[in-house]
């Protein structure tokens, strides 16, 4: 068909269209007036137009939408990693969402996994990594967690972790939100974004379906997807990433009626444009609308960038006006007139929430005749229409004449304590806590590049500052054990602090940046999860001793106050002025605390060439007698080689510093151990607790020494007193475990170490102890289990062989106990095998000679572990034998 | 003309592929979901959308509104041409990770008198080489889903013209499809 015969169809068609149908032929007849193929090709088209029903009626993209829509699906069970797929909790075009768990830590994870089909989209997938690393940066308990990213059958992923609850979309669907509960999910995500600009991040994508809400209320941000650095300066990101962003930049992305004007045009955006969006939010939440939605997008687009949002008391008439004042200021158009900072809008938001607590306070506490009255008192002027910009800034002058009102009820409110105190008291917390010590735990700060060159200084400079508040006697302060459990884990800042106890938690991050450092710090108050102060430090290596004392003064000061002189010199004390001493220090700990005799070594290598800068550095010699008593004691290294070492280096520590509690602890517990020099022992946990007196280590420590003297009961309370402090710390529920045990209580025994099992599960201990307790139970299966799984979690020790040995024996197998007799006697021809073990294995085969052989071999030998002969109950047959008697006279027993 | 995108259009079209990748699943699910509440699929809003995202890109200088839609029409024909020729592979062989499909899903694709989107695509470049504008038409009516009216302003076309030119290329593609 010619062109023109084409268009002659087309205006023929057209007309004929408008024909009635019945008359359509006859028309077309006229129409063509003779030109048969037109007419052939019309009456066709309308042929086909007559029969084509709803042809085309609906979108293509029906015929597509169940493709497009599906998901696939990972089938629950299924591996992926060390990952086990539970179920899908979510999907969009980029990939699916499931609920999996880590096989390797037990624990619960999400898994966001980019479809196959859009990962080959190179931009896809760098912005998926984006994603990742972007909230991986930041740490911060509003915020996603982000545990992995990795590749796994040719898909790529993202762990973090899993958050049970809706999205604030969700929320918003069901129903109209109270005004607490909106400041309080808008105060939370406010302080995830004050996190995120803190480090130079800004999220860009703000909005309900970005937000997470708990069963407990907790508020989680997501998906940094479309977070950008603002400076490229900014540490733990690769070239690579920030030049991604700067390509992206101009792209608007985002969905429309979140975004800022400035985002919406395609500008360049900053710290602000998440100031409209969450604005925009904040709006939703109590309008039950967005501010400047149309009919479409280009209608939402106009509103955007001309239109003033209708003001919220249309919507919700209540809504006090200072919020009104602070909504509109997040949706300024000119970002220069909105809040210029996160902190700024943050701190209206509490302000406010605290000044609407108060009026509710008030009017619970007020005599009822003021009650029939409430606008009278509360300040407001009843205006609630306040369209106009000068309206607008009168809220500002509204709120200000506020003031003299709250200071007269002030009055009234002293009144109401006297009066009707009741009111008061069922609600809230007693009001003065003024005689009670303020207590803060200090969380590992958070090695946030990864990288392992500057492991040892997370963990060294938050026990330094641990150390320093530790000596500030008005603040209880958490010890290293407990705060370390949360190394990896912070997200959940409130139930850390319930767990731990505590008021306030000190949470950070560090990182390496060319040859400085730069260390976050934030005070939290764990109770409504505000920041109470927070600074950012970046020190060349050698001002980390300084940068350690101005953390530790900032949170002291914050927590109590102007603190006093002899505080402030406690506070400035510290125990090298050599930095590169300090470092090595912060070394020899971090390897110490690895407990594998190899890394003991390192550590005692670290400790001795911090001495040999700092040769009066005294809790460098502390540290050192530390670990040479732990070759000798834990990992079963000869006694006659390291325990004199570690006297040697305890009572150096002593003597440079005799104010040291280190010192104290760690002399006392290798006079313990070494000497069985059992009063001068306590001596020194005594001097120590005097010193310190909420030192964990030292109360356990002498705990220990108290039972094993069979002084069962002050063991007890002073095992107790260990896990109040302490509650977390799994070696102080084991040790107790075992103190019971000796005790005689095997039902308490047991149910302590369950307990601890629940804190620790691969902690080694617990199941040690409870292979002993079960024997005295006569539950040898039991025990022998127990025993087997201490030796499969700390492969090193014999201690857990002596129990399997014994309970195998009394349990009739002593085929098999001999079996494991033999392999420790061949054992002991290479390495130091306790001999106190092999005699217990005897004493179970019956064998009381060879038994008692052997305890003696260990009195000759100094093996530590006849430390328990006074209190171990599997000696019990033994105990009416002359050799034994001898040998615990020899011990310093009785 | 309307063809002739220069390559940086193009570029910045396909950057924001993942957003209308995302989009269109989002909507998708959606539809599946309020099937039964009369809701339809809003691609047109995906469109609008797309479009706002790339005004005033300062790398991209695009040479009107008409020429935008034009691209981006032509782009969500590609996209649900594609997804139509990825449903048939999958029906037929199925990947290595085992497909769940919504039984909702298959309800309504079952009720729904299906057209071959292949067999359209076709014919609709049969049909481009007789009258562009028509198939620019169906492009954004039928595959992005653009009313009468934002088809007439997105082409700066009247209304009628588009209602007469839509008409006849539905009867033309129809009678291509029942051959």
């Amino acid at each position: 068909m010619t062109n023109g015969s084409w268009d002659n169809a087309k205006r023929i068609f057209a007309d004929a269209i408008k024909v009635a149908p019945a008359k359509r032929l006859a028309y077309i007849d006229v129409a063509c007036s003779g030109d048969l193929e037109t007419r052939r090709e019309v009456e066709s088209l309308l042929n086909s137009f007559e029969n084509a029903g709803s042809f085309m009626e609906q979108p293509a993209a029906h015929e597509v939408a169940d493709f497009i829509g599906q998901n696939k699906i990972l089938e629950a069970g299924r591996s992926f990693g060390h990952y086990e797929i539970v179920r899908q909790i979510g999907a969009g075009g980029m990939g699916e969402v499931y609920l999996a768990k880590d096989t390797k830590l037990e624990r619960s994870v999400a898994i966001k996994v980019l479809n196959e089909k859009f990962a080959a989209h190179e931009s896809n997938l760098s912005r998926f990594i984006q994603e990742a690393k972007a909230a991986s940066a930041l740490n911060h308990p509003n915020i996603l967690v982000i545990h992995e990213i990795g590749t796994a059958e040719n898909s790529n992923y993202i762990v973090s972790e899993f958050i049970e609850g809706e999205t604030l979309r969700d929320n918003l669907e069901k129903s109209p939100s109270k005004l607490s509960e909106v400041l309080n999910i808008s105060i939370q995500i406010a302080n995830a974004l004050c996190a995120a600009h803190h480090a130079r991040i800004v999220h860009r994508d703000i909005k309900p379906e970005n937000v997470m809400i708990r069963p407990d209320g907790f508020v989680k941000i997501l998906d940094f997807g479309l977070a950008k650095l603002v400076e490229q300066k900014a540490v733990g990101f690769e070239a690579s990433t920030v030049k991604h962003n700067q390509t992206a930049q101009g792209v608007i992305l985002g969905t429309i009626n979140y975004m800022s004007p400035e985002q919406a045009k395609g500008e360049k955006v900053d710290e602000r444009t998440d100031i409209f969006s969450f604005g925009v939010v904040l709006y939703e939440m109590i309008a039950g609308r967005t501010p400047f939605a149309g009919d479409s997008m280009s209608e939402t687009f106009a509103n955007l960038i001309n239109s003033e949002p209708p003001p919220l008391t249309r919507f919700s008439s209540d809504t006090p006006d200072e919020l009104q004042r602070i909504v509109v200021k997040t949706l300024r158009k000119k970002r220069d007139e909105r809040y210029q900072t996160m902190k700024n809008l943050l701190t209206d938001l509490k302000n406010l929430r605290e000044n609407l607590a108060f009026d509710e306070r008030l009017e619970k506490s007020r005599p009822l005749d003021e009650k029939s009255n409430p606008k009278l008192f509360r300040g407001t002027t009843g205006e609630t229409n306040n369209r106009t910009e000068a309206a607008n800034n009168n809220f500002t002058a509204q709120f200000k004449q506020r003031k003299p009102l709250v200071a007269l009820f002030s009055v009234v409110l002293l009144f109401a304590i006297v009066g009707l105190g009741f009111y008061l008291y069922n609600s809230q917390k007693p009001v003065s806590v003024a005689n009670q010590k303020k207590s803060v735990a200090v969380l590992p700060l958070v090695n946030i590049g990864n990288d392992p060159k500057i492991d040892y200084l997370s963990d060294g400079l938050t026990e330094s500052v641990i150390n320093n508040l530790s000596r500030i006697s008005s603040l209880r302060v958490m010890s290293r054990n407990s705060a370390f459990r949360f190394k990896n884990d912070q997200t959940d800042t409130k139930n850390i602090a319930a767990k731990l106890g505590v008021e306030t938690l000190v949470t950070g991050d560090i990182k390496q940046l060319d040859d400085r450092i730069v260390i976050n710090v934030r005070l939290i108050n764990a109770e409504d999860d505000s920041q109470i102060w927070g600074n950012q430090y970046v020190k060349s290596s050698a001002d980390l001793i300084a940068a350690q004392n101005e953390i530790a003064q900032a949170v002291a000061t914050n927590l109590r106050g102007k603190l006093t002189d002899s505080e402030q010199r406690e506070l400035a004390k510290h125990p090298t002025e050599n930095p590169e001493a300090y470092q090595l220090y912060q070394r020899g700990r971090f390897h110490v605390f690895k407990l594998t005799p190899q890394e003991i070594q390192t550590g005692i290598s670290n400790f001795q060439q911090a001495i040999a800068i700092d040769p009066n550095y005294a809790l460098a010699y502390a540290g050192l007698a530390d670990a040479y008593r732990s070759l000798a004691v834990g990992s079963e290294m000869s006694p006659t080689e390291f325990m004199p070492k570690s006297k040697t280096a305890a009572l150096r520590a002593v003597e440079l510093d005799e104010n040291l509690s280190d010192g104290h602890t760690t002399l006392g517990s290798t006079l313990f151990w070494g000497d069985w020099n059992w009063s001068e022992a306590e001596n020194q946990y005594k001097r120590a607790l005097e010193l310190n007196p909420d030192d964990i280590n030292a109360h356990l420590l002498y705990a220990h020494l108290l039972s094993n003297l069979g002084r069962h009961d002050e063991a007890l309370v002073k095992a107790r007193r260990a896990r109040e402090l302490d509650p977390l710390f799994p070696f102080a529920g084991a040790l107790e475990g075992q103190i019971l045990n000796h005790a005689g209580l095997t039902d308490e025994a047991l149910e302590r170490l369950n307990k601890t099992f629940e804190l620790a599960p691969n902690f080694w201990f617990p199941h040690l102890f409870a292979s002993s307790v079960y024997i005295e139970k006569g539950m040898f299966a039991e025990a022998v289990a127990e025993a087997r799984k201490a030796k499969e979690l700390a492969p090193a020790q014999t201690v857990s062989l002596a129990f399997e040995g014994y309970a195998l024996a009394k349990s009739g197998k002593r085929n098999e106990a001999q079996a494991l007799l033999n392999e420790l006697l061949k054992l002991s021809t290479t390495r130091f095998v306790p001999p106190n073990h092999l005699a217990m294995i005897y004493n179970g085969l019956g064998k009381t000679e060879k038994s008692l052989e052997w305890l003696e071999t260990a009195f000759e030998q100094r093996d530590p572990k006849v430390v328990f002969l006074k209190v171990e109950p599997k000696w019990n047959n033994l105990r009416n034998e002359q050799r034994f008697i001898e040998l615990m006279r020899r011990m310093n027993f009785d | 003309m309307l063809r002739d995108w220069s390559g940086g259009n193009r570029e910045a079209l396909e950057g924001l592929l993942p957003l209308v990748y995302e989009e269109l699943h989002r909507q998708a699910a959606n539809f599946l979901h309020r099937e039964r509440a009369g809701h339809t699929l809003q691609t047109t809003a995906l469109i609008h959308e797309t479009y706002l995202k790339l005004v005033d890109q300062r790398d991209v200088n695009w040479q009107s509104r008409t020429h935008f839609f034009a691209i981006a029409a032509s782009l969500m024909r590609r996209i649900l041409v594609d997804y139509a020729r990825s449903k048939k592979r999958e029906k037929r062989g199925g990947g290595a990770i085992r497909l769940t499909l919504n039984e909702e899903a298959m309800n309504v694709a079952a009720r729904e008198r299906s057209v071959d989107l292949m067999a359209l695509d076709e014919a609709l470049t049969r049909l481009e080489k007789l009258d562009e504008q028509q198939s620019r038409i169906v492009e954004l009516r039928y595959f992005s889903g653009l009313t009468l009216d934002e088809t007439a302003d997105a082409l700066s076309i009247s209304r009628t013209t588009v209602a007469t030119d839509w008409a006849m290329a539905k009867a033309w593609l129809h009678r291509e499809l029942t051959r």
